[in-house]
């Protein structure tokens, strides 16, 4: 789960330009302060697909809330 | 009624697009309700879950001069412009100054960047790829010794250069211009796109179905000339071209604004400046796209502004049989309007079955949504919308009887700089610029660039959650913008955010995100593009960035010419203040040195091995970059305000002498065109010039034609005239470095850059240097070039 987690972060620095210096675990991806968006849900989409196998496409926005909800998300559905 | 000497008619049209590879079997096909959308031929489309595209089909594009050196984009282009000057019945035009070209792209030489990317990485692609190949391409083909220019508002372009085209005829800078739009369909974008979710999978249905977009590709021409020029020469006029409205978002990269509330004003501007009333308008040709977004904030907008004056105008998506042409859709779109309205015949959206038609009309009530198959009206003006990435919306309207058209409103107000923003590799403030120039700094290697990073914004007070989403040449043009507001003392508020516009000049724009986007997709495949990064191929997405970042709503637009378009940023920005569309204005130039930048340079043997200085005499200068943005107003903007004013800005003009794309040599006696045309509008004279800020880089072809241009001119003068050359201390930064040598004389003039070192020719041509006190100085002409022979000047004044 950490693995997942940390992986996630990764992707969020390096691919969506967020400083992972306010970016932990737990926090709102989509508030003021990451301010994620609809373009950058597509582009965890495609991620969590690529990286984990596991389709993220026409789910709930809640699961999106942090990479908390995403990781659980990703080992509950996992094959 | 609009005075004869700001009438602008259309004499002559031409088309290419997936419906017809001219007018009249476009026109004809149109009639027919035909579509161009089939399964694309031309692109791979493995896992990709949308494969439709409507292309041209033409087997005669390479029926031109050197065909190898242009891009497909180009290649369509010229085809139009050929069909459109013949239709005008006009022929070569010598280099006359008088003739200017003007188009639109959105991704330009994308063919040539993934040829170059995908097949050994040959030089000679390199000159294609840019989005300023176009224009100059088309002027090398006819001649056109004018302004010559292109506009990168992504999917707006195309209308935005036929509204340039007028404002250019109406301030008299030139008598006919070669305006329009060309695009080409190409991986990146198709990918884009489909990373985006935005290709619909059955064919776009605008205003209908609404699940996305369809990609085409082609090229709109029109001959926008003044009237008495047309009459002059008995020329056939097919309709006027009245007012246009261009406006920004200040919302989302991607999405325009639900309520479609900068849509309504771009219009609002558009009939305004027509001198109409809205009810005159009986058809409007829709951007209608068939994204859901884009289609419901049309909608939305359409309502609110038309609903109760002209409750039952006809509109129409013509995107269904042409695919939308992005950068060449105005055009197209404008050759469409200016059919319907010369033969009385409204074009329809096809597609609809009996119920949708029912389901729209619950939408748009009593509006005519014509569908299916043309109908016949009496019409005598026409609207054209188109709206694109980066929040540029643009509305322009074509009509049988001459208007009430206002321009020119504002030519005797003074236009004063107010603000001054640098990025640059010294350094990220107006400040460390000035330091820089104090201590005399030198570029350390011969490719050299700007370093934006967390701390700027902080400072700024810019929100991660905004430049998180920034590539390189966004984060340069935000930062150098709102450093620009704040040195201006500029608060954008709800009140004033349409008092001021944006004009960004570029040279390669976007050229470098899209290589990116490219390299991405060769690995990962049409259906691995990024949806994150395709925004940023626009070249216009910095300049977006810097509305939404800003809260600007006003003009905002692109130019891409080459290093020129850093000072045409400025002259274009004096056009728009002088025809009253603005207060405000901020004139930037932005060019980045990312590696692939550098490496382009390499290849084309213009890069320096080691740091040269100006004059060097070398075959190459030291890659550079940045962005500067100059905030200009009228004096009584900035006076009531209380801003501080650093100058007054005079005068600008242009030259161009047509050398091939990527080439400069020959091209000389342009330069003094353009200076003796800045001299003229300032009202100086060469003798009143104290100083020259130039764009002198250390490559002796390009520095060879600054000291001649300069020896006709001043003549004897020249030996005492201090000249002071930016990439002296930043290298070769193109637009931004154009735009700087302006802000480095606005320094001068106010005083706070007190001397600098000054380079002096003698009359055998050999250069001298020693540091000049600047305090004396009244009056500072600014020069800059381009690739391709267009020149351009400004004179600034205390």
């Amino acid at each position: 789960m950490e693995e997942v987690k940390n992986k996630l972060k990764e992707f969020f620095m390096s691919d969506l330009g967020v400083d992972g210096s306010v970016l932990n675990f737990d926090t709102a991806l989509f508030g003021d302060e990451i301010g994620l968006d609809s373009v950058d849900s597509l582009e965890i989409i495609s991620f969590v697909d690529d990286t984990f196998g596991v389709s993220m496409t026409g789910v709930d926005k809640e699961n999106f809330q942090s990479i908390d909800t995403i990781a659980a998300f990703i080992e509950k559905n996992k094959a | 009624m609009t005075p004869n000497d700001c009438r602008c008619v259309v004499t002559g049209l031409g088309v290419i697009c997936a419906v017809g590879n001219n007018v009249e079997e476009t026109w004809k096909n149109a009639l027919n309700s035909v579509s161009g959308i089939h399964k694309t031929t031309s692109l791979d489309t493995k896992d990709c879950y949308a494969d439709l595209a409507a292309e041209v089909n033409c087997d005669t594009l390479d029926d031109i001069d050197s065909p190898n050196e242009k891009d497909r984009a180009s290649k369509l282009c010229i085809k139009a412009a050929k069909e459109a000057l013949q239709d005008a019945n006009l022929g070569n035009f010598n280099d006359d100054q008088r003739v200017s070209v003007i188009i639109g792209s959105c991704v330009g030489g994308v063919l040539s960047i993934e040829e170059y990317y995908q097949h050994g990485k040959n030089p000679s692609e390199i000159a294609k790829m840019p989005i300023a190949a176009i224009a100059s391409q088309v002027a090398e083909t006819c001649g056109a010794g004018g302004i010559v220019t292109n506009v990168g508002n992504a999917c707006a372009a195309g209308t935005i250069s036929i509204a340039i085209a007028c404002d250019l005829i109406r301030a008299g800078k030139a008598d006919v211009v070669i305006a329009g739009g060309a695009d080409s369909f190409a991986s990146v974008p198709y990918s884009g796109f489909l990373s985006l979710h935005a290709l619909d999978e059955n064919g776009c249905s605008p205003f209908n179905r609404c699940s996305g977009i369809t990609l085409g590709e082609g090229a709109g021409i029109v001959i926008v000339e003044s009237y008495e020029h047309a009459q002059k020469r008995g020329a056939k006029q097919y309709c006027e071209v009245l007012g246009a409205g261009v406006t920004s978002d200040a919302h989302h990269i991607t999405a325009p604004r639900e309520d479609g509330l900068c849509l309504t004003e771009a219009m609002n501007r558009a009939v305004k400046n027509s001198g109409i009333k809205k009810s005159d308008i009986g058809y409007l040709n829709a951007h209608g796209t068939g994204t859901g977004k884009n289609d419901n904030a049309e909608i939305n907008a359409f309502n609110n502004f038309f609903a109760a004056e002209n409750p039952t105008l006809s509109v129409s998506s013509t995107k269904v049989m042409t695919g939308h042409c992005l950068g060449a859709a105005g055009a197209i779109e404008a050759v469409f309007s200016i059919k319907a309205l010369t033969t009385n015949t409204v074009l329809p959206t096809l597609g609809y079955s009996a119920e949708q038609s029912a389901a729209l009309k619950e939408k748009v009530g009593d509006m005519d949504y014509v569908q299916n198959a043309p109908k016949s009206k009496e019409l005598n003006c026409v609207m054209s919308n188109n709206v694109a990435f980066g929040g540029t919306n643009a509305s322009i309207v074509f009509s049988k009887q001459p208007g009430d058209v206002q321009s020119q409103v504002a030519k005797s107000k003074k236009i004063v700089v107010t603000g001054i923003g640098i990025v640059s590799p010294v350094g990220n403030s107006k400040e460390a610029y000035l330091e820089a120039v104090k201590n005399g700094a030198k570029p350390e290697s011969a490719s050299i660039h700007s370093a934006v990073t967390n701390d700027d914004y902080k400072e700024l007070g810019i929100k991660m959650a905004f430049y998180r989403k920034l590539d390189n040449l966004g984060q340069l043009q935000t930062v150098s913008g709102v450093r620009a507001l704040k040195d201006a003392n500029f608060t954008v508020t709800e009140d004033n955010a349409n008092d001021i516009g944006i004009i960004v000049g570029t040279s390669e724009g976007g050229l470098g995100s899209t290589y990116d986007f490219e390299e991405l997709i060769a690995e990962a495949g049409n259906a691995g593009g990024s949806a994150f990064k395709f925004p940023h191929t626009v070249y216009n997405a910095a300049g977006g960035y810097l509305s939404i970042c800003s809260g600007i709503k006003g003009y905002g637009v692109t130019i891409t010419t080459g290093p020129v378009s850093g000072l045409d940023s400025i002259g274009y920005s004096m056009n728009v203040i002088h025809d009253g569309q603005e207060q405000a204005m901020m004139a930037t130039g932005t060019d980045e040195n990312i590696p692939v930048i550098t490496e382009l340079a390499q290849k084309l043997n213009v890069a320096a091995d080691s740091v040269v200085e100006p004059y060097a005499g070398s075959n190459g200068f030291v890659v550079g970059d940045g962005s500067v943005s100059i905030i200009m107003e009228t004096e009584d903007y900035a006076k009531a305000r209380g801003a501080k004013v650093y100058c007054e800005i005079l005068g600008y003009g242009n030259g161009r002498k047509n050398v091939k794309f990527g080439t400069v040599e020959g091209s000389g006696e342009a330069l003094d065109n353009a200076i003796n045309a800045a001299l003229k509008d300032a009202g100086v004279s060469a003798a009143e010039i104290d100083a020259v800020c130039g764009f002198a880089n250390g490559q002796k072809v390009v520095d060879d034609i600054e000291k001649a241009a300069y020896a006709r001119v001043f003549g004897d003068k020249l030996a005492s005239m201090p000249l002071f050359q930016v990439k002296e201390h930043v290298g070769e930064g193109r637009a931004a470095s154009a735009t700087l040598a302006a802000a480095q004389a606005a320094l001068m003039l106010d005083g706070e850059m007190a001397s600098e070192n000054a380079y002096f020719v003698s009359a055998d041509g050999s250069v001298s240097k020693k540091t000049a006190d600047a305090s004396s100085f009244k009056k500072i002409l600014v020069t800059a070039f381009s690739a391709g022979g267009s020149y351009s000047a400004v004179v600034l004044g205390k």
